[in-house]
């Protein structure tokens, strides 16, 4: 019994139009179909598709999923049923060795894996998941590197529960390992298990799933009143809440699941909205991203050969994608369920890397409340928890300063304006919201800040008369007041960029009232010098000014022209701004912005808005020159 | 966009790995051309079984992770709903197991690694921190392999 009894016979796309290089392609072997039975096969596999696309989220995802199917004959109809698992004792000659009866529990079915695999990737290389389906209407099925399952009634649960494991690292959620009346389960070991559906944490401020769950469901939802045994209770909160509900992953107590049920509980029975999420996250970033046109983009390189780019959808999810050199670009995931405020432009994520194994990221949210997430190389993403208690402007922009690597400074605009801070020291936590030195924005301005020293810090924002104002704080003598740049008329709700080339000077670039891109400059020998126009350019009305300093004698500009098209210019000292030109071809929405970033000396990264409404890159490296845009996805 | 083009695809590989315990052997690698998503690309140290693409000095690459291999039990699943599912303990693992790696300039050589906690795992702090405690992890190597690569 081998692949001796039988032969592949070929293959065929049965759903999807996704790019096979960048889909979730599921493959159906046929085990135990004859020749002539192959299109009972066809039938069965028609039967998983149906199954499967109305199984949430994948209705939602089928833009990005293929399922193939490939004939395989069998000598013999069936599978071995052998008589030690409970079975008949038939046995049948078929390619994939296929047996009932494992371990000695007849519904435990399974198959050759090794020829399951080769026969899949030599049909299909580009398949994500494997399910042999064998030709029995015994029930039966099982997991592991290759699912299986029969074609008794209901039986492709079991095919969909499997993927929940091979393909989305998800854990069981039963609370039990052998149906309950085990010894040895009734708590659940010391220790936060990996997988993203099951925890041993009840804390509600750190509990890893505390982005689903509303402020009104009680946490713990649902203790286990005897660890002894499994809690076999209704669920107190109405079918699809999100929780704590002890009992889970093989144990009685100790381990919480989300929801009352999923479908890691129990077949038959929808995903829980975690496990979506997981799923969502696993096959969304095939995609490209639909971002909100105007909220700017934010790039971090912990280490020269990594990019985090941080956007946010045109829904206004928290969106991340990663570019390593080693793996290319990974795809857009959204981070932790965040949804940003979308007044103004939009609230933008900002991000802050501390240190190269740790990242900080700031938003304002649909409450207007300031919510941080982080991510650490040691333990992954954390929920978004909000830093009381301060009510921002909708759309407003959380700006983020590391002085040095155990602090974090953080500024923002009150729902009146006001100019906010706050920050957090590794010895304090997080300190109150002050007013800066009475400062108020106007209506749409964001406040820029900039750590020249550890021990110092400067301001800048568009005040309510729409002038350029800047204050500083120092550690042996604090805030010092605001004072006017100037008397340069800007738009309101221009940003001020700043670039510091070397400690002892500023650079600062934003728009006028007119759209005019204008420049002023500090050094600590000669003080502010005036407003000047940058090689006469133009914004696109609400377009900031990004600056980025590549050595500290260079300056390197990006915006958006009037025409919506993509312009850059430079400076070097000892001559002057260069022309602006359009950035390879490039156009973004109305207002948009450009995100850019330099990690190493002789290259620049770009990330925009496209006028599509997709999120688009480019490079430029100091040997070959400006590359072409691309939609940024995964590589 | 006027000028539009896409950067170059990382090199991808598929490996297929059969295991009896704890012996395991590359059974094939075949250029794929397959996009790895962040989803399969760790960068956390999460214990768990993992395939790391390594260069010629040892230094890990890139990981990715491979779900349900070496599992030492196989769940048995209800024929009537509202049954439980159950687990039943696999006196030797066997079978087989898939993964797409990448494979970046300087690849040399894939190593089949668990990833175990030294210490107990992660502390979860206290409300409002910004930073977990790290718990170090333990990296065991079972096998290594060498990677055919023709570019």
């Amino acid at each position: 019994m081998s692949t001796s009894d039988g032969a592949v016979i070929g293959s065929a796309q049965i759903f999807g139009s996704a790019p096979r290089n960048r889909a979730f392609n599921v493959v159906l072997l046929a085990e135990g179909f004859t020749t002539a039975q192959q299109n009972d096969f066809n039938n069965a596999c028609t039967a998983f598709v149906n199954a499967f696309r109305a199984t949430p989220p994948f209705d939602e995802l089928s833009p990005a999923i293929n399922i193939f199917r490939v004939n395989v004959s069998s000598t013999d109809s069936g599978a071995d049923d052998p008589v030690a698992g409970g079975g008949t004792g038939a046995t049948a000659r078929t390619y994939f060795d296929a047996t009932f009866g494992a371990n000695n529990i007849r519904r435990l079915l399974v198959c050759n894996t090794t020829t399951a695999l080769q026969v899949a990737a030599a049909q299909v290389p580009e398949f994500t998941v494997v399910v042999v389906v064998v030709n029995s209407t015994i029930y039966g099925g099982s997991g592991g590197g290759v699912g299986t399952y029969s074609l008794a009634g209901g039986a492709t649960e079991i095919a969909i529960h499997e993927m929940g494991h091979t393909a989305f690292g998800l854990a069981d959620e039963y609370p039990y390992y052998a149906g309950g009346n085990e010894t040895g389960h009734d708590h659940h070991p010391a220790g936060e298990p990996s997988e993203p559906n099951v925890t041993t944490n009840s804390n509600r401020n750190t509990l890893k799933w505390r982005w689903a769950v509303a402020s009104s469901t009680a946490i713990p939802t649902m203790s286990n009143p005897n660890c002894s045994q499994v809690d076999s209770r209704p669920s107190p909160v109405p079918m699809g809440t999100v929780g704590l509900f002890e009992g889970a992953h093989y144990y009685h107590c100790g381990g919480f699941r989300p929801e009352y049920d999923c479908k890691m509980r129990n077949l038959g029975v929808p995903f829980c909205r975690v496990c979506r999420q997981v799923i969502w996250n696993r096959i969304s970033p095939l995609a490209t991203l639909a971002a909100r046109a105007r909220t700017p983009i934010n790039v971090v390189a912990r280490y020269p050969e990594h990019l985090d780019v941080f956007a946010v959808a045109s829904d206004g999810r928290t969106m991340s994608n990663w570019w390593d050199q080693a793996s290319g670009w990974a795809g857009w995931f959204q981070v932790q369920g965040g949804i940003t405020s979308p007044g103004g432009a939009g609230s933008p994520i900002t991000a802050v890397d501390r240190y190269a194994g740790h990242l900080d990221l700031f938003t304002v949210g649909t409450d207007n409340r300031v919510y941080s997430s982080w991510w650490d190389i040691s333990s992954g993403w954390h929920p978004w928890f909000p830093i009381v208690t301060l009510q921002c402007r909708p759309g407003s922009t959380v700006n983020v300063v590391s002085r040095y690597s155990d602090h974090l400074d953080l500024f923002t605009t009150a729902s009146d304006g006001r100019i906010m801070s706050t920050w957090w020291d590794v010895r304090t936590g997080w300190a109150s919201w002050f007013q800066v030195q009475g400062g108020v924005a106007a209506a749409g301005a964001t406040v820029t800040a900039i750590a020249r020293y550890p021990f110092h810090l400067d301001l800048f924002t568009v005040g309510t008369n729409n002038q350029v104002y800047s204050c500083w704080w120092d550690e042996r003598s604090g805030w010092h007041n605001w004072f006017p740049i100037g008397n340069l008329q800007c738009r309101p709700d221009a940003t001020v960029t700043v670039v510091a080339r070397f400690p002892d000077q500023l650079d600062l670039f934003t728009t006028a009232s007119d759209g005019k891109i204008m420049s002023t400059w500090w050094n600590a020998r000669t003080g502010w010098g005036n407003w000047f126009q940058v090689s006469g350019g133009v914004a696109s009305a609400g377009s900031p000014v990004t600056a980025i300093a590549r050595y500290s004698n260079h300056l390197d500009l990006f915006t958006l022209g009037t025409d919506n098209r993509i312009y850059s210019t430079w400076w070097h000292e000892g001559s002057n701004w260069a022309g602006w030109f359009n950035v390879s071809g490039g156009v973004g929405k109305p207002g948009g912005q450009v995100a850019a970033i330099s990690r190493v000396t002789e290259h620049i990264d770009l990330f925009t808005v496209g006028s599509d409404g997709l999120v688009y890159s480019t490079w430029w490296d100091g040997a070959t020159g400006w590359a072409g845009w691309f939609s940024l996805g995964v590589t | 966009m006027d000028n539009v083009s896409q950067p170059t695809p990382t090199l991808s590989m598929r490996l297929i790995f059969e295991y009896d315990g704890d012996h395991v052997r590359l059974v094939s690698q075949q250029p794929v051309d397959v996009a790895i998503t962040g989803f399969d690309i760790a960068r956390t140290q999460h214990p768990g079984w993992y395939i790391d693409t390594r260069d010629a000095s040892g230094r890990s690459l890139a990981r990715v992770p491979a779900r349900d291999a070496f599992s030492g039990s196989a769940e048995v699943f209800p024929e009537q709903h509202g049954e439980p599912i159950t687990r039943t303990a696999v006196a030797k693992p066997r079978g087989a197991f898939t993964v797409v790696v990448p494979v970046p300039e300087g690849a040399d050589h894939v190593a089949v690694v668990r990833v175990a906690p030294a210490q107990p795992e992660v502390v979860v702090p206290a409300s409002r921190a910004t930073s977990a405690v790290a718990g170090s992890s333990e990296v065991t190597e079972l096998a290594r392999f060498p990677l055919q690569i023709s570019r």
